[in-house]
């Protein structure tokens, strides 16, 4: 019933892996330049910014200058600062809402596979009914009723990225619960508990490493987009999606630079990301392509 | 199928912590008030009777009154839907034209610049938010080039008479072509941008498939028959990689739909999508579930058509 669905990062990868040949390697390099690159503009924004995101620094709607390099917006608050400091709610997000995902989905996978039975029929009907709905959709739905912030937001994601690591562990855990290992534990007097956790989880935990670092790039992309819609962070904090949702009124003024910067630190994040987890994905487990 | 999906809307909308009543009425609202508003929403009925009363209403077509207007939501979604399947075809055709003839002309010329150009392009275009590549065209297109208008779906009064909604069809039916070019105006960056970014994964499965056919026998055979290559190319390779493309259009249906929430805000669409953030903003419940449940519904009836298209193209599917 539930089609096998791409992540974002899978399709960007795949698309890098056409473009620059069979170099993983080099990919993998390259995303994690992006990557620590973005992570210590997080960090350090506060040294990094020349001025303070939320601070009114200059005229409103300022062209890009030797004082602001990517101009001001309507607010003559400095984009560059803000784009610096709109790392922070975009990395902290994303990692906050795969974290909450794995956090909910792998502990329902082991047991739903693990038990068996009528649970495991209706926890894989009800997780694959959330797995085939639009992301986007399913996130705006949840966001729409907790309302904004960095925790409500990252769990309207998580709840959109549950359903793939249940179905990962899930279909693991069925696959490896009758293997000779599992049954000598069985025999040794082990718990369910303890077979759950110290035999079945190690094994299968590989598998979901890649998803983890696959679903970065889809949680940040699904973070800009609930943010543009006015679904994410509550102004003035510096956040890319809502910075173009206010960029996006003074179109008609051409005031390209309060659409184009914060939007480019979206695509470099969303690319890198998607890079260096596809170079994790085949350095870690050269065989996962062709088992997907 | 459609019952699970029915189910998981209505426990995620319990389950999340936040009133409903106290989210319509405000945090201030007198006790009564706010008692006599969970009455009236059934609210206070056990959670297997709600569950039962929400699944009727379902059924016979009461998705509920919006708490904004006061309109039954189902009317509301039946005036804005034209928008959105308008804009969803545009965009799907316009993905489909992209990636069905750059493909092919990709594979047939492999590691050509050509075909180098698409991969860039995919890779640029699969990377991108469709909201702000909607932004980049705005800019360009409508505020510095001034060709085309920046949002909306029309100038104030239609000249043609709206029988369909789909204003395309409805211009053209009443035969008013300046109507239907203006119309045209409207639609263009819309389903461009949608267009343009689900077209980036048909180019790329459309140009594998296409390469990994062309080098099969039936290929040289056509070849060696002395066909010509638009023969070759589109009657022979792209036809019979048209299965796996026809099984990813299906699956990209879901995520145009997404899309298509993000590019109605970008360009004011007057659709669904715009619609949900709209009602989204005013907070009002009703309309919010109403609208996830009708998008759900689609996408499943959706999904079942093109099941069957496809096992009509491909007996294989058919087991």
């Amino acid at each position: 019933m539930a089609r096998d669905k791409k992540f974002v990062s899978e399709r960007i990868g795949d698309f890098a892996r056409d473009l620059f040949g069979s170099g993983t390697g080099r990919l993998t390099l390259i995303g994690s330049f992006i990557m620590i690159f973005y992570v210590i503009l997080a960090i350090f924004a506060p040294y990094i910014a020349p001025y303070d995101p939320i601070e009114r620094v200059g005229l409103s709607l300022e062209p890009p200058s030797k004082d602001f390099w990517f101009g001001t917006d309507n607010l003559g608050r400095d984009i560059l600062s803000r784009v610096i400091y709109g790392s922070r709610i975009a990395l902290s997000i994303s990692f906050l809402g795969v974290a909450v995902a794995f956090i909910i989905g792998v502990p329902l996978g082991l047991i739903s596979g693990y038990v068996g039975g009528w649970l495991d029929r209706v926890l894989t009907l009800i997780m694959d009914a959330m797995y085939v709905f639009p992301g986007l959709i399913l996130a705006i739905a949840i966001a729409a009723v907790l309302g904004p912030g960095i925790v409500n937001i990252s769990i309207s994601i998580a709840v959109v990225y549950a359903p793939t690591y249940f179905r990962v562990i899930r279909n693991q855990v069925a696959a490896v619960k009758d293997e000779m290992y599992v049954e000598a534990a069985k025999a040794v007097g082990a718990k369910r508990w303890e077979i759950i956790l110290k035999y079945i989880f190690p094994n299968v935990l590989p598998s979901v490493v890649v998803v983890l670092s696959m679903n970065l790039a889809d949680a940040l992309m699904t973070e800009a987009g609930l943010s543009f819609l006015g679904l994410g962070i509550a102004p003035p904090t510096p956040d890319w999606g809502f910075d173009l949702n206010s960029g996006q009124r003074f179109v008609l003024s051409r005031a390209w630079w309060g659409i184009v910067f914060p939007g480019l630190a979206i695509v470099f994040a969303a690319l890198g990301f998607s890079i260096f987890s596809e170079g994790i994905n085949e350095l870690l487990n050269p065989t996962i392509r062709e088992r997907r | 199928m459609i019952f699970i999906l029915l189910v998981v809307i209505f426990f995620l909308l319990r389950i999340i912590p936040g009133d409903p009543v106290l989210a319509i009425l405000g945090g201030k609202a007198p006790l009564e008030v706010i008692e006599q508003k969970r009455h009236e929403m059934g609210l206070d009925k056990p959670i297997i009777v709600q569950f039962f009363d929400y699944l009727k209403d379902v059924f016979t077509g009461d998705l509920g009154t919006s708490t904004l207007t006061n309109r039954p939501v189902i009317e509301e979604l039946k005036d804005r839907f034209p928008a959105t399947l308008e804009l969803t075809i545009f965009a799907f055709i316009i993905a489909l034209l992209i990636g069905l003839f750059w493909g092919a002309e990709s594979a047939w010329r492999k590691d050509e610049p050509l075909d180098i150009g698409a991969r860039v392009y995919s890779v640029l275009l699969y990377s991108v938010p469709v909201f702000w590549f909607g932004l980049i065209l705005q800019l360009i297109f409508a505020s510095y080039l001034r060709w085309l208008p920046v949002g909306g779906r029309i100038p104030a009064v239609t000249s043609f008479k709206v029988r369909t909604g789909l204003y395309v069809l409805d211009a053209i039916m009443s035969g008013d072509w300046k109507g239907l070019l203006e119309v045209l105006r409207y639609l263009a960056l819309p389903s461009i941008t949608l267009g343009m970014v689900t077209s980036s994964i048909f180019l790329r499965m459309v140009r594998n498939n296409t390469v990994l056919i062309l080098s099969k026998d039936l290929v040289k055979a056509a070849r060696a028959r002395g066909l010509k290559k638009r023969v070759v190319l589109y009657g022979h390779a792209v036809k019979n990689a048209f299965v796996p493309i026809f099984t990813i259009i299906g699956m990209e249906f879901a995520s145009l739909l997404a899309g298509a929430i993000l590019t109605e805000t970008t360009f004011s669409w007057p659709g669904i999508g715009s619609y949900l953030v709209m009602k989204i903003r005013y907070r009002d419940f009703p309309a919010i579930q109403g609208t996830i449940i009708f998008f759900g519904l689609f996408i499943v009836v959706i999904s079942i058509i093109i099941d069957i298209v496809n096992a009509l193209v491909d007996p294989r599917v058919r087991y």
